[in-house]
């Protein structure tokens, strides 16, 4: 640890990281455009100029970004210099930035308009007209370049070397003529292409999932964890006025996903803004309907129906928490069965990056709560012998199938607590449970990190979380008490 | 039975026109204050927006019948009649014009009863008006209700002594309570012999206790909008409501016919003392009504006395220059 | 520090009643004069450029408005009177409304979305009259809000006038 004044006050730095990150550690914020604290640095865009003392030498106006800590330094990111610098680096990037932040996704999260503000640089003396270049250049499924908006940081370049290893996007010409392209305009290919509309700073990169979606002061952003494999990815939820989910975003954490996250993972939002959802509770009537009923009524079913048959069957899904899995092996405790959640195989999208390709956000938690994963293999099994099966938690049935379903002998009780409303034949009692952004808890990722999801907008009315639902199961059926004890 | 049905159609006529005159009251009221304050007033309901107190009367009764909790329910019903019907009983005894003679029959006079005693029984009825406010201001469990009722009692009792002073100076003069008797002897073709010009200071302090007593502006303390919402009537609503208004206005018309009476010679006509029936009512509408005039002109005009300013002059004032002005009467009509 | 004199009374003013006479004499005279009472639905309140009534959207060209659905107008709005739904269009601009609806029933007709808009899509227009039967149907859509250009015109140009102060 190097010892630096950064505006007065004496702060420990890491002498391998450069100067601007010590700043931003310490709380002093320095404009940036290229540089990322999760790429290499490479100061082609000058924002960052700040005023160095070393020494005797009189002070000089640096880059942050590209100039390393030492012993002594005095650091003055608020000095008229560097805010001249900086002024002048903007009116440089405004120069050839066209006027279109009313139509541009970026506005409201753009460092352009951001740090114009911050600087009061907002008059050009440029009588030039501004270059005119491609403003809707497809590149691949996921992103769309707008090349008019490009201020070069080359961040999105250095990202596709740098974390997927696979270098596709190049800076090419030279001056006023420089682009961002792919080689032959050949789309991105890749598993984390979504990344680079995060690290552009200005809106040349955008998703075309999100284009012209919704104004990002619009959205309320809440603090969750990505739900595609065991890595759990720390993200953001966006959510629009009405509760849809408009995107994910990663979240920075050092200790699971760094600044990153995949494409299968942000575009899941399809799942849960998806309206067709299982109603509070629904028993299957005399004519063979599934109509609507009184929660109550309906888990007094479950109750009965847990209380007579001996042989239930307690699959959960692998998307329960852990507070739910443990109330979960709880009820089955109580029943005295054991409690499992249902296994996916693993999908090939396993990488060096992030994917883990195993489908289980929560494997170690639920296995931790006292569940045993069950594969289809085992489900076919187990089913074929229960004589009641409760199936509990979000996708379930997606990711067991109809077929599966309809394979059930005619005799079986069958429960299902889900969220995707369902009207297969089999199902004798569901009950609607919150999804992912409308429930709080934890799951467990595949190397013991916790990562919390919470509630980004109310369940519908009537439903309740499922850890209600399953410790009033559990308190009516059999003895907890006992179970507990023994 | 010829004098019984005469009797009848008289009361039936009188009464008709009685909350005839209080419903055009209402609409002059609007109309009046709006042409002060350069407006218009209400104009959409018939020509002339005449039609209007049929609208309101209408919007009444269509209107949610409200009792508060905690009210005297029966009381609080009570009320708006025992404060509309007296007002109308003293009508009863105002002599409108003098002999009628229509399609040849004789109908007598031109009111419906002439009571010997018509003076007392006007200030007897009167008198039990100040009910109805306190006990709708009482009955309704509020305190804006109450104060105003409370208000309203301890007014119309401060004025009304001085009021019934006022009659008495009139009453000395002319040696009769029948207020027929009291017109007759202003009835002389002479406008000179009536008595505002014979008591002039008497006319005056009577005129302004008319105020207080109907509960009008400058004196509208039981209401008194700014301080107690509505005063006595704030929990009243619908018909309920309306019949403390029908009350109030019936309360102005008998007070002008009063005034009318007692001081501007009733139904006499300058200068023509066997004036036919027909012009008698004339003259006698022509000076009630701009009495009736003169309530809603000063309504407009003056701001609300303090009330202790009101029981300053109620009491401090009216009362002893009512008893002087008692005192002189009797020492010149015993000394001439 | 102010010091106001009491007025010593005169001993008509004193009486009271020569006061109210004169007070008397007053308001009976205005009831002659003419009165100053707009009969509003058969005389409309005159309106100009200045009127600032329900906000309208420009048509820029031929079936389409000049908004971009940059949400400014949205984020300005002090009674959350806007919602506005973006989507993408073939045209130059790629962006135009899917959804633009204002919430009459709350609109306070400030004109904060006119100062805000970037675009002069929406302006301030001189109809006042707001009538309905249902909440439903004072969320006036794009088909009730549109507006030609030349309707907007003397609006817009005193907007230009009023801007070119700063």
């Amino acid at each position: 640890m190097t010892k630096i004044i950064v505006n007065g006050r004496e702060v420990e730095a890491d002498p391998q990281k450069p100067l601007i990150a010590a700043c931003h550690d310490h709380g002093e914020h320095v404009p940036h455009y290229c540089y990322h604290p999760g790429l290499s640095a490479v100061g082609s865009c000058r924002i960052c100029q700040v005023e160095v003392k070393q020494g005797e030498m009189p002070a000089r106006v640096v880059a942050a970004c590209r100039t390393p800590i030492a012993e002594g330094m005095v650091v003055n990111t608020d000095s008229e210099g560097a805010h001249d610098s900086r002024r002048e680096c903007l009116e440089f990037l405004l120069k050839n930035h066209p006027l279109d932040c009313p139509i541009c996704d970026k506005a409201g999260e753009c460092s352009l308009q951001d740090y114009s503000f911050q600087e009061a640089q907002a008059e050009g003396r440029s009588s030039e007209p501004r270059r005119k270049l491609e403003k809707r250049k497809d590149l691949g499924d996921v992103i769309l370049l707008d090349q008019e908006r490009c201020i070069l940081c080359s961040r999105c370049v250095r990202f596709m070397d740098e974390v997927p290893k696979s270098p596709q996007l190049c800076i090419s010409g030279r001056g006023s003529h420089s682009v961002v392209e792919t080689w032959q305009d050949a789309p991105l290919t890749g598993n984390y292409q979504g990344n680079l509309a995060d690290v552009c700073p200005v809106g040349a990169l955008t998703l075309k999932d999100f284009r012209f979606q919704a104004r990002v002061w619009n959205l309320t952003r809440v603090p969750s964890t990505c739900s595609e494999c065991s890595r759990g990815c720390s993200i953001t939820a966006e959510v629009l006025r009405d509760g849809e989910v408009k995107r994910m975003r990663p979240r920075p954490n050092e200790n699971v996903n760094g600044y990153w996250m995949c494409d299968h993972g942000r575009f899941s939002e399809g799942e849960l803004n998806r309206s067709d959802r299982m109603a509070p509770a629904a028993l299957r009537d005399d004519a063979g309907q599934l109509t609507a009923a009184d929660p109550g009524d309906a888990l007094r079913v479950i109750q009965n129906l847990l209380s007579v048959q001996s042989q239930a069957l307690l699959l959960a899904s692998p998307y329960l928490t852990v507070e739910e899995g443990e109330a979960f092996s709880q009820l089955a405790r109580s029943l005295g069965r054991q409690a499992s959640f249902f296994s996916p195989e693993p999908n090939d999208l396993r990488d060096d990056v992030l994917h883990t390709g195993d489908p289980c956000p929560n494997r170690r938690g639920l296995q931790e709560a006292g569940l045993t994963p069950m594969s289809s293999d085992e489900w076919a099994a187990a089913s074929a012998a229960a004589d009641c099966i409760l199936l509990v938690g979000e996708r379930l049935l997606d990711m067991l199938g109809d077929e599966a379903l309809a394979g059930l002998p005619a005799t079986q009780r069958l429960v299902v607590m889900e969220c995707r409303a369902s009207d297969h034949p089999a199902v004798d009692v569901a009950i609607g449970v919150p999804n992912r952004v409308e429930r709080s808890g934890t799951w467990i990722n595949v190397d013991g990190a916790a990562g919390a999801i919470r509630a980004a907008r109310p369940a519908p009315q009537g439903v309740r979380t499922i850890v209600d639902l399953l410790a009033d199961l559990t308190t009516t059926s059999g003895q907890p008490e006992e179970a507990l004890s023994s | 039975m010829n004098d019984f049905l005469i009797i009848l159609i008289k009361t039936c006529v009188i009464y008709g026109c009685l909350i005839g005159a209080a419903a055009l009251m209402t609409l002059a009221e609007r109309k009046f204050s709006a042409w002060m304050q350069l407006r218009y007033g209400p104009n959409r309901v018939g020509p002339w927006g005449l039609l209007q107190p049929l609208a309101d009367g209408v919007k009444f009764i269509f209107k949610e019948e409200l009792c508060p909790d905690g009210a005297n329910p029966w009381i609080f019903r009570l009320a708006p009649i025992l404060s509309a019907v007296p007002a109308m009983l003293t009508v009863a005894v105002i002599p409108f014009a003098g002999d009628v003679n229509l399609f040849g029959v004789d109908c007598g006079n031109l009111s419906i009863t002439d009571l010997d005693i018509g003076v007392l029984f006007l200030v007897a009825i009167g008198g039990l008006s100040v009910y109805g406010v306190i006990l709708g201001g009482w009955a309704s469990n509020s305190k804006y209700s109450l104060l105003g009722g409370l208000r309203a009692s301890a007014q119309m009792i401060s004025y009304e002594l001085s009021l019934i002073l006022i009659i008495l100076c009139v009453v000395a003069m002319t040696g009769s309570l029948d207020l027929r008797a009291i017109t007759e002897a202003q009835n002389t073709g002479n406008p000179l012999s009536w008595n505002v010009f014979s008591q002039p200071l008497a006319f005056v302090i009577f005129v302004i206790a008319t105020f207080a007593e109907t509960n009008r502006h400058p004196f509208d303390f039981a209401e008194c909008e700014p301080e107690l919402v509505a005063g006595f009537h704030t929990e009243y609503s619908s018909m309920k409501f309306a019949l403390f208004f029908l009350g109030e206005y019936c309360a102005m018309i008998v007070m002008a016919c009063l005034t009318t009476t007692l001081f501007l010679g009733g139904y006499s006509v300058p200068f023509w003392e066997d004036a036919p029936w027909f012009v008698e009512l004339g003259s006698f509408c022509a000076k009630a009504g701009f009495f009736a005039f003169l309530f809603i002109w000063v309504r407009w005009t003056l701001p609300r006395f303090r009330f202790d300013q009101l029981m300053h002059l109620g009491w401090k004032v009216f009362l002893p220059l009512a008893l002087a002005n008692l005192l002189v009467t009797g020492a010149v009509i015993s000394l001439a | 520090m102010v010091i106001v004199k009491r007025k010593t009374l005169t001993l008509a003013e004193r009486l009271y009643l020569p006061e109210i006479l004169r007070g008397l004499s007053i308001t009976f005279r205005k009831m002659f004069q003419p009165k100053v009472t707009r009969q509003y639905p058969e005389e409309p309140l005159p309106t100009n450029e200045v009127t600032r009534g329900q906000p309208r959207l420009r048509e820029l060209t031929e079936g389409h408005l000049a908004c971009v659905s940059c949400g400014l107008c949205e984020a300005a709005c002090p009674a959350y009177a806007i919602t506005i739904d973006g989507q993408e269009t073939d045209r130059f601009i790629e962006r135009e409304p899917e959804r633009f609806e204002i919430d009459m029933l709350r609109c306070i007709l400030c004109g904060f979305c006119e100062e805000a808009c970037p675009k002069e899509a929406i302006f301030m227009s001189t109809e006042l009259e707001l009538a309905g039967f249902t909440r439903e149907s004072f969320k006036y859509g794009i088909d009730k809000l549109k507006r030609s250009t030349e309707e907007l015109a003397p609006r817009m140009e005193y907007i230009k006038r009023i801007n070119e102060r700063w």
